[in-house]
């Protein structure tokens, strides 16, 4: 992948709506894992594994988009499509039909909406004769439903495509959306992750085990990925470049997996023609200070110990919208010389991606 | 940037590719009375078998691929122990008669054999990654298309772009409904076409970069695709279009450079009118135009490596020096008015620059443009 540029960017998490949100939750972060209170009588109706999470308080999809074409929404559409609209507007592009027939949607997610599946699948289980389902919500039970939904809002007629990815999802996305832009498929792509907060995506990141000590969360986050200087009509370049992307797999995680990761980042050192001693951050996927998983194996890539971000600390663990987040996180943060972003999954999944610069 | 082919091999009725290019310029039909299934349950009773197929009803997709692996990657010197080779395979329903024939109270398969991992590790060891892209009948043209993605971003030394199917009792099945009676022949692009038949097929193109030492067949300048999002099964010739153009735009050709088009052309009462709609709105029509022939006459609608079967024979009209004719096609129709079908009697000519259609269910769309070397 040659490198693209993050023409602008926006993100949905608990601690608000935009980067400068994501600014100030970082500046504030007190240490702890935060979220806020959510058991019992704060509106789920179902025991929850935990009572904190990172949820967005007050998030409401009609007020967000008015009624027309979402009552059938599930949480996670609405997360996404508003992030997407906010970091299409942060982008400022003159569209008309045909510019928008080239900007296609890469979104990555875990299973698409959890509630919206086993919901309905329950629901086919135990109702009464005639055993009739609510046809409105079956499109919400399919995964690419909110990167479709995000399409058919906005007009984008390029590529759509869902990257069920989990913890790598982003990374799979970015690289995926990068492939798309230099084979010519696309000019413009819309890239990002989104997940919900629902009990069922508590339990689900309680019983795998991803959340450790860390709180669930939701959120999402959405770049708009070119080519430098191209097209013409997507505006001025900013700073901010994705410079190379390595993705791989070490069976079974551990030993393997931290050998896969210090290859990626090396082989992303080496396609950035770029040395381990200019990347000032790293920030990863670990659930605190103590968790070195992704980090050690990228200093071991890195030949030193660059400063280390951890922002699941400050948004919980959000499934694929952590890694987005990540990123988010990366150009939010006040510094200088190149950032790498990890990520690590419990199937010993990997990747690590070279990031230069500060968005607008 | 660019990749080439380096190889080629097909199976289809009547051979492998010399002996099916020999019985398109001979003006020969490959079909024969259906093998597999009951004629007059599934309402048809033609079909094109592929004798490298073998007796055997099942695991036939998997036998045929194989062929065409090993002799493919044998002609190019394809050595998986020094090169990095990927092998995509392009195909519309797998291996799906060995579900149907489990369906019926036969032996279980392993899922893993429904995809063709295992037969192309046997003839080809050490290759570093195995797809299968099921993509309708416009499975190959798509394998095409990702080949030269692989070989153009440097993620492969050689990709293997392959297509194969066999003959299914549903697919047969499905033909047999939407017709009233069955057809006997294809008669692609003609007045008084019946419809489509299958036929039995592999095909594989051996892409590699242009400077990968070895024979080169001929310059992939570009494969262009699309997706109608019109119909579930009926063609949209702005769809069709669109693959077109796309090819047009990657590869910098002009739609006037093509001298040679190897049309889908199933016979089908939809697919023709919209094909020959879309050449026109995007190829220059005059008598100097480009000539266009189609092979599913002669070797039946083999799905997933119609493709790649079209690109072989486009591979032979450029060494050759000659293009067969559109075997079945007596009286054009309407929709073809102006294009210059080559009928009756294969042609000499000598093309530079081919173009070669295939569309699939689904209304996905794959259109290569060939260079001679």
């Amino acid at each position: 992948m040659s490198p693209v540029v993050i023409s602008a960017w926006s993100a949905l998490t608990s601690a608000g709506i935009g980067p400068a949100t994501v600014a100030a939750r970082l500046r504030d972060h007190s240490g702890s894992p935060g979220g806020r209170e959510v058991g019992s009588g704060s509106g789920y109706g179902e025991e929850l594994p935990a009572s904190r999470a990172h949820v967005l308080d007050g998030f409401d999809i009609r007020a967000q988009l008015g009624r027309k074409g979402t009552s059938s929404f599930d949480r996670v559409t609405g997360l996404a499509v508003v992030c997407c609209r906010e970091a299409l507007d942060a982008a400022a592009m003159d569209l008309d039909a045909a510019r928008r027939a080239r900007i296609g949607v890469s979104l990555g997610t875990t299973v698409g909406s959890l509630r919206s599946t086993s919901d309905y699948t329950r629901e086919t289980l135990v109702a009464e004769k005639p055993y009739l389902v609510n046809p409105m919500q079956f499109p919400s039970t399919v995964m690419n439903c909110a990167a479709g939904q995000v399409a058919i809002r906005f007009g984008l007629r390029g590529v759509n495509a869902t990257i069920a990815g989990g913890p790598l999802a982003f990374l799979n996305g970015v690289r995926y959306a990068g492939m798309t832009i230099e084979r010519g498929y696309a000019d413009v792509m819309l890239t990002g992750a989104a997940e919900e907060y629902t009990p069922h995506r508590a339990w689900l990141s309680h019983l795998t085990g991803a959340t450790g000590p860390l709180v669930t969360g939701e959120g999402a986050a959405m770049f708009v990925l070119r080519r430098p200087g191209l097209p013409a009509w997507a505006g001025t370049d900013p700073d901010a470049m994705i410079l190379a992307i390595s993705t791989a797999y070490g069976p079974g995680g551990g030993v393997q997996a931290d050998q896969a990761l210090t290859g990626c980042v090396r082989r992303a050192l080496h396609r950035a023609a770029v040395t381990g001693a200019e990347v000032s951050t790293v920030v990863t996927g670990e659930s605190g200070t103590s968790d070195v998983s992704e980090f050690l194996p990228a200093t071991a890539a890195l030949g030193h110990e660059p400063g280390r971000l951890l922002p699941k600390l400050s948004f919980g663990e959000c499934g694929a919208a952590s890694g987005a987040i990540a990123l988010g996180a990366l150009l939010s943060a006040d510094c200088s010389g190149l950032g790498l972003i990890t990520g690590r999954g419990l199937d010993g999944s990997v990747g690590a991606a070279l990031v230069q610069g500060r968005a607008r | 940037m660019a990749a080439v082919i380096a190889g080629s091999a097909v199976r289809t009725c009547f051979g492998d590719g010399a002996q099916t290019f020999d019985a398109l310029l001979g003006g020969a039909v490959g079909a024969g009375p259906l093998r597999h299934g009951d004629p007059a349950e599934l309402n048809i009773s033609t079909a094109y078998h592929a004798a490298a197929a073998g007796a055997d009803p099942l695991w036939r997709a998997s036998r045929l691929l194989a062929a065409c692996v090993a002799q493919a990657a044998g002609h190019a010197g394809v050595d998986p122990s020094r090169e990095r080779v990927v092998v995509l395979v392009g195909t519309g329903l797998r291996e799906l008669s060995a579900v149907e024939e489990w369906a019926l109270g036969g032996t279980r398969p392993r899922a893993r054999s429904l995809h063709f991992g295992d037969v192309v590790t046997a003839v080809l060891p050490g290759v570093v990654e195995i797809i299968t892209i099921s993509n309708a009948c416009s499975a190959g043209g798509q394998a095409l298309a990702l080949a030269q993605d692989l070989i153009e971003l440097g993620d492969a030394d050689v990709v293997l772009a392959c297509g194969t199917d066999a003959l299914t009792r549903s697919m047969l099945a499905m033909i047999g409904r939407v017709t009233r009676e069955p057809a006997t022949a294809v008669r692609p692009f003609d007045r008084d076409r019946k419809g489509v038949l299958l036929g039995e097929g592999a095909a594989v193109a051996v892409v590699v970069p242009p400077d990968r030492p070895g024979p080169v067949l001929g310059r992939l300048a570009a494969t262009g695709v699309s997706c109608d999002a019109h119909h579930e099964t009926a063609p949209d010739p702005e769809g069709i279009a669109r693959a077109m153009t796309d090819a047009f735009e990657r590869s910098g050709c002009e739609p006037a450079q093509v001298d040679l088009v190897v049309a889908h052309g199933t016979g089908t009462a939809l697919n023709d009118p919209a094909e020959c709609q879309a050449l026109r709105k995007v190829l220059p029509v005059s008598d100097d135009g480009a000539l266009v022939t189609a092979v599913k006459g002669a070797t039946g609608h083999t799905s997933g490596s119609a493709a790649l079967v079209n690109v072989d024979v486009a591979l032979r009209c450029m060494a050759g020096g000659v293009v067969p004719p559109v075997i079945g096609l007596q009286t054009v129709l309407e929709e073809g008015t102006g294009l210059r079908f080559v009928t009756g009697a294969p042609t000499r000519f000598s093309p530079q620059l081919v173009q070669i259609n295939a569309f699939g269910f689904g209304g996905v769309n794959a259109v290569t443009l060939l260079e001679k070397p």
